[in-house]
């Protein structure tokens, strides 16, 4: 069951992208697909459960609008890993068919695709008019894991070697930040510099990062029990605080919002100030889920909503739900396979 | 020729098979088979045989075959791929595959991948439909599929070869030969197959990439007299294949597979007037390899070994009366890179009886017990009768309790095994409707299948275990029919098949997905003098792809057909040359979501005796 291997929710990288990304100024373009959340569906081995669907801000929802939009384009890929903008595009990564599909993000017309230089593609963020994604290649080792570089103009791609477990991925003031930590493996963040593409720094962490996201020049780590503060002017730890042992091995999806970091373990999400010192002891929210692996399997926070996608059983359509910041349930849409993260398009 | 091309059919030519020959399986002198329960114990239920001359019509893999000529609905992962059936809409574990009477489903993952066995190397393949795992044990409740190597005494040496080429630089070759006296026979057969398989699609951009494959396979038996009343046989059989799996984007990493299969039957027969005994020992290894990256030499692997040994003693009580019990022990001892190290035995005896009241009325009853300290056995039963009306019609009823046993995946998967679980098992009845009328037979088949316990992984705690969790209720219809007309030098023959099935989850009310509730198979075949030809036609309807019914993925309903002509240029032996048109109609489908079948091909073939 491959698609329990790739448990993890997505989310901290593309937030922030997302972020910056709603800085520009789209007005007066058109677009179906303006105003709303694509939620990505991971799906199965099967290409017609690997889907987005669009949720928009007026609370309607259109599933599979790839395939509505492009019929008789190359299909998604399956096992769908991560969504990431870059100016007026969308790239949407296949894990296992290798492959990155860029369609214009208000449309969803698809523009090209991107298949070089991609083994077990993971997560990808953009810098100076290049993408760069890691792979994990062979996910027994994390030393031939690597980064593909893709030249926005042309797509045309590189490879650069990163020996070292390679997940989420963030750019922040022209660097980038790897998360290098894999189901426990890896204990570290990478500073990249996409300049002359070398690892610039290997930040020790003693513990296996899950998620990340970086708010007025500190970036914030999750994983291994452990929340750590990383100083980006001095890239060194500036802090830690252990998590209560029960969330140990269970929290992950780290995002900040309004200086309030939220984080989830199980099925619980935890809200708390982003400078807090102390681990809420309860939760913010839990919800119902009867399925393990995919109990909790997409998470974000957007515009005063919290956004939560059920795995289901990964072979019919799941449901995501929407709470507000208080934890009240305000809504649960049925989506596509295996929900498993959600990008903003406003 | 090879395991992937649909090559053509036709059942009917020289063949009388399919329908007419259900009731009993015609022997010749001194043509013997291991699996004699299929002839003594089979008669109120429907078995379907295909003879030689059918299996060389067709392509070499039983995929193709039973695709073409039954009811038996097959799930193929692209040409040549892994090829799952589903027989009267149970799954692909509930169909038993029975090489000379033992029971060759894998210990694994507890089916048979058909796409992994030649056809070429059996001298008959016969579809036995509902329930038989009072006979052969574990997985027979959709039906059972027996691969059959006759043992002959008939002072005969003789020789066949087959060669053939095709589209995509597909080549098959199969060498027979018998050797045999009024002691003594020796029969081989060896079949090579192997393909490029890099069909374009049609009507879309792309080819089949890595799709390519090889196997070769061996299938023996050899036999000796010891006297008037012993006789020692060795049956033995070798698979080895590698597939690549196709991809369905170009950019996947490109796996591989490989299949090791060996199984060997030494079976010494003692008959002493009334009592016949059998004493059986087999030895069965299995084993597959999988190469996440062809790239890379590493691979997670599975084997078992599996002893028999079998006592199988019958008794006729004049011409009326068979009575037989069958004692075996059997030990799988399984290892791999992902399950448990262990060893299972199981014991099991079960006692059957054939009884003719009369010309017109027979009955026959079997039970079956099997103890292991693995999982807790129901007791078997099966009970069937069978009644002439008329020369015209005849009425079978059968009804029986059948199992399928949890594989060593199921239960010692590392890290999410259970060893707690219980057997599946099934409830069935049927009714079969058998019609003759000069050149027409007609057979219609109802039945109704309840299955409890059904196997399912799923989330359980931190771990995805298998528990016994589903219940599917299956009933549905089956059609066979056959007519053949002979005028002068023409000779015409007519078969048909039509299945309907429906197969619900008794939870959810919903059909299974890749069950088909429409399947319907026809050929039509025509001689005349040294010229024949042939078309064969197949309708499989739309199938679920997901569980909750949602039609909008279903796998649409296709058809596809195949046409052939054949010349037997030989004077006293027979020398055949023929050519087949695969997918004639150039259709566009798949068997499965995404794995695309190649559209019309060619494949010649030379086809000599001597």
């Amino acid at each position: 069951m491959n698609f329990k291997k790739c448990l993890l929710a997505l989310v901290a990288g593309s937030v922030f992208f997302v972020s910056c990304s709603s800085d520009d100024d789209n007005a007066g373009q058109a677009g179906a697909y303006r105003d709303g959340t694509f939620i990505l569906n991971e799906g199965n081995s099967t290409p017609s459960t690997a889907s987005v669907t669009f949720l928009g801000n007026n609370g309607s929802v259109q599933q599979d609008i790839y395939t509505t939009v492009n019929p008789d384009k190359p299909g998604l890929g399956t096992y769908l890993q991560d969504l990431f903008f870059s100016d007026d595009k969308a790239f949407i990564i296949s894990g296992s068919a290798n492959k990155i599909t860029i369609v214009d993000r208000y449309t969803f017309e698809y523009i090209a695709t991107v298949d070089t230089n991609l083994e077990n593609p993971r997560f990808g963020a953009v810098v100076n008019g290049k993408a760069y994604v890691t792979n994990y290649a062979d996910y027994r080792t994390g030393a031939d894991d690597f980064l593909t570089v893709i030249n926005l103009s042309d797509y045309t791609t590189s490879k650069v070697a990163l020996n070292n477990w390679s997940e989420k991925i963030i750019e922040e003031n022209g660097k980038l930040y790897i998360a290098n930590g894999y189901y426990g493996d890896g204990t570290s963040i990478t500073v990249f510099n996409p300049a002359n593409n070398t690892t610039e720094r290997v930040i020790e962490l003693g513990a296996s990062p899950e998620s990340f996201q970086e708010e007025d020049g500190i970036l914030y780590v999750l994983g291994g029990g452990k929340l750590s503060r990383i100083n980006l002017a001095t890239n060194q730890v500036s802090g830690s605080i252990t998590l209560p042992a029960a969330l140990t091995y269970s929290a992950q999806d780290l995002t900040i919002e309004d200086n309030t970091l939220y984080f989830t373990a199980s099925t619980s999400v935890y809200a708390m100030p982003l400078n807090s010192a102390t681990i809420p002891a309860t939760p913010l929210l839990t919800y119902t889920s009867d399925s393990e692996y995919g109990a909790m399997y997409g998470f974000n926070v957007n515009d005063d909503k919290i956004y939560i996608a059920d795995g289901g059983n990964f072979s019919e359509d799941s449901e995501i739900y929407t709470y507000s910041l208080t934890g009240t349930l305000l809504n649960s849409y049925t989506v596509g396979v295996g929900p498993n993260g959600f990008y903003f398009n406003d | 020729m090879t395991l992937k091309q649909f090559i053509l059919t036709l059942t009917l030519l020289v063949c009388h098979t399919l329908v007419a020959q259900q009731d009993s399986i015609v022997q010749l002198k001194e043509v013997l088979i291991s699996d004699t329960q299929l002839r003594d114990f089979s008669s109120t239920q429907s078995v379907n045989r295909l003879n030689d001359s059918v299996i060389n019509k067709n392509s070499s893999s039983l995929s193709s075959l039973l695709q073409y000529n039954s009811v038996v609905y097959l799930k193929e992962n692209g040409l040549g791929m892994v090829s799952s059936p589903s027989f009267r809409g149970t799954t692909a574990q509930q169909t038993a595959v029975v090489w000379n009477g033992i029971n060759i489903n894998s210990q694994l993952n507890g089916q048979t991948d058909f796409n992994t066995i030649n056809t070429r190397d059996f001298k008959e393949i016969s579809v036995r439909a509902g329930g038989g795992s009072v006979i052969y044990g574990s997985s027979a409740i959709g039906g059972s599929i027996h691969l059959n190597s006759l043992l002959e005494f008939d002072n005969a040496f003789t020789n066949e070869i087959r060669v053939n080429y095709g589209s995509f630089n597909t080549q098959g070759i199969n060498y027979k030969t018998l050797v045999s006296s009024d002691k003594f026979s020796a029969s081989v057969s060896f079949t090579r197959n192997s393909s490029d398989n890099d069909y374009n699609y049609v009507g879309r951009e792309g080819k089949n990439l890595n799709g390519q494959y090889y196997n070769t396979s061996l299938n023996a038996v050899a036999g000796y007299k010891i006297n008037s009343r012993n006789r020692l046989t060795l049956y033995s059989y070798y698979f080895d294949g590698e597939r690549h799996f196709s991809l369905i984007f170009p950019s996947e990493i490109r796996t591989k597979y490989r299949d090791n299969n060996t199984r060997n039957l030494l079976e010494w027969v003692g008959n002493y007037g009334k009592f016949t005994s059998k004493v059986k020992a087999a030895f069965l290894q299995e084993e597959y390899k999988y190469f996440d990256n062809v790239r890379n030499d590493a691979f997670t692997y599975g084997k078992v070994e599996s002893v028999i040994a079998k006592y199988d003693l019958s008794y006729k009580a004049g011409e009326n009366l068979k009575i037989n019990t069958v004692l075996d022990l059997t030990q799988n001892k399984g290892h791999g890179s992902d399950i448990l190290n262990k060893t299972r035995q199981i014991g099991a005896a079960s006692v059957l009886a054939s009884h003719n009241l009369g010309k017109r009325f027979m009955y026959e009853v079997g039970l079956r017990k099997e103890v292991t300290n693995n999982y807790q056995s129901p007791l078997l039963f099966s009970l069937g009768t069978k009644y002439k009306f008329t020369p015209y019609y005849t009425l079978k009823l059968n009804t029986s309790k059948n199992f399928r046993i949890p594989t060593f995946n199921d239960l010692y998967w590392q890290g999410s095994g259970n060893t707690q679980l219980k057997p599946e098992n099934s409830w069935q009845v049927e009714a079969g409707n058998n019609f003759v009328y000069k050149g027409f037979t007609v057979s219609l088949t109802g039945y109704y299948i309840k299955i409890k316990d059904m196997l399912r992984w799923v989330p359980t705690g931190s771990v995805w275990r298998p528990v016994n969790t589903d219940k599917v209720k299956t009933y549905g219809a089956e059609v066979l029919m056959g007519y053949t007309k002979t005028i002068g030098l023409h000779n015409l023959a007519i078969n048909a098949t039509y299945g309907y099935t429906k197969s619900q989850n008794e939870v959810t009310g919903k059909q299974l997905i890749y069950v088909p509730f429409h399947k319907a198979t026809a050929s039509l075949s025509y001689s005349y003098k040294k010229i024949s030809a042939y078309y064969q036609f197949l309708y499989n309807g739309d199938v679920f792809t997901r569980s909750d019914n949602n039609s909008r993925y279903n796998v649409d309903a296709y058809t596809t057909g195949n046409a052939g002509v054949e010349y037997n240029f030989g004077t006293a032996n027979t020398y055949k040359i023929g050519a087949q048109m695969l997918n004639a109609w150039n259709a566009d489908y798949v068997s499965v979501e995404s794995r695309y079948l190649p559209g019309r091909n060619l494949n010649v073939y030379l086809n000599l005796k001597f």
